[in-house]
């Protein structure tokens, strides 16, 4: 279990997590449909939201090899995000920040949120590809 | 009306695209534009962890039953058993850099004459992909995950799987780090196959634990349906 200890760090054991808050982030957190409402909406009866699997191979392909070895002899340069460090930090923003958003909904946003706080993505750029996204994929 | 109209209503879909679905869309996307994978390494995974099935975990099963020293292996150390049977937890293919780490601890659940095991996830649907494939919707439903906890015995006999009083039902709650599959019973009947004919009796749903292997049944999920011998009039 995580202790939140400010709006910004939690400690999840005697690691500390920056679950400084994203407002990109918090705004999908807030007005996103989570699968298990659009399931009962549209009578669908599959537990899981389509784009899982590709959440969960996005999240492989950036572990690389960290699980294949010791956590102290992770080669950061070749890892880009760490399994175990991702776990980590998703328990802690699933038990804090994400608390109130379901799985996989909060995986996916714990994943982002992870992402920006190293930098691999820019919370801006996000954004904005975001709404390139969301107009292709209602363009038809 | 056209020559493609059905008799049957489509399936429902969920004509909605969600927040979720778009960040998630566009944080792959633009890992790959970063160049932080390729959209085929992507495409690759994903067909590739769709497309694993329960074969290696049988085989796993099979061999253990006809070898002790495996079966002791099995036990202890799942993972190292586990390249026995050419599932290799740490460098998988097609990517050769590993599954991730919140499925490498396999633990095998090797059942005896008064112990059953079964598995389950009760937080959400956890299950060892790389040995087993994919999990069957019935895995993931919260009727499964809530009440095998509460009353196992009761689930069971709903799969058909009648367990004896005297024999202990244990259920094993796989998480994000720990998957586990039950190796069941060798049956009776048996006396004398090779590997590859045990392999076949150990299906999926024995390897989950809501069936026992059976000689003659070599699959729980594509049975014909059978008319009841003794229907109902109405």
């Amino acid at each position: 279990m995580s202790d939140a200890v400010d709006d910004e760090t939690e400690f999840y054991g005697d690691r500390k997590i920056d679950s400084k808050p994203i407002p990109l982030l918090d705004a999908i957190k807030e007005k996103g449909r989570v699968w298990e409402d659009l399931a009962d909406e549209y009578g669908v009866t599959n537990p899981d939201p389509p784009w899982k699997i590709t959440l969960e191979t996005t999240c492989d392909l950036l572990a690389g090899d960290s699980c294949v070895k010791d956590y102290d002899e992770v080669d950061q340069d070749t890892t880009l995000l760490p399994s175990l460090d991702r776990r980590w930090e998703e328990d802690a923003l699933s038990d804090g920040r994400y608390k109130d958003v379901p799985f996989p909904e909060r995986q996916l946003l714990s994943l982002a949120h992870s992402m920006i706080n190293r930098g691999l993505l820019d919370e801006a750029e996000l954004e904005k590809h975001m709404a390139a996204v969301e107009k292709r994929l209602n363009s038809g | 009306m056209s020559d493609h109209d059905h008799d049957h209503k489509p399936a429902p879909v969920v004509d909605e695209v969600s927040d979720f679905e778009i960040l998630e869309v566009a944080v792959r996307e633009l890992a790959i534009e970063k160049g932080l994978f390729t959209m085929d390494d992507h495409r690759t995974w994903t067909e590739y962890i769709h497309t694993l099935g329960p074969t290696p975990a049988a085989r796993l099963v099979a061999k253990a039953w006809l070898d002790p020293e495996y079966k002791k292996l099995c036990i202890e150390d799942g993972v190292t058993a586990s390249r026995e049977v050419d599932i290799d937890w740490v460098t998988s293919p097609p990517t050769q850099f590993g599954t991730p780490s919140d499925y490498c601890n396999l633990r095998v659940l090797a059942d005896t004459p008064t112990l059953k095991h079964v598995v389950v996830c009760t937080l959400c649907s956890c299950y060892p992909r790389p040995i087993l494939g994919q999990s069957p919707e019935w895995y993931r439903t919260p009727n499964y995950r809530r009440r095998l906890v509460r009353w196992p015995r009761q689930v069971l006999s709903e799969f058909g799987l009648q367990v004896p009083e005297d024999v202990e039902v244990r259920v094993a709650d796989s998480n994000q780090k720990t998957r586990y599959i039950v190796m069941p019973n060798r049956p009776e009947g048996t006396d004398g196959w090779t590997e590859d004919q045990l392999t076949e009796i150990v299906t999926r749903d024995c390897l989950i634990g809501v069936a026992v292997p059976k000689p003659g049944v070599t699959s729980n999920v594509k049975l014909p349906v059978m008319k009841a011998a003794n229907p109902v009039p109405h």
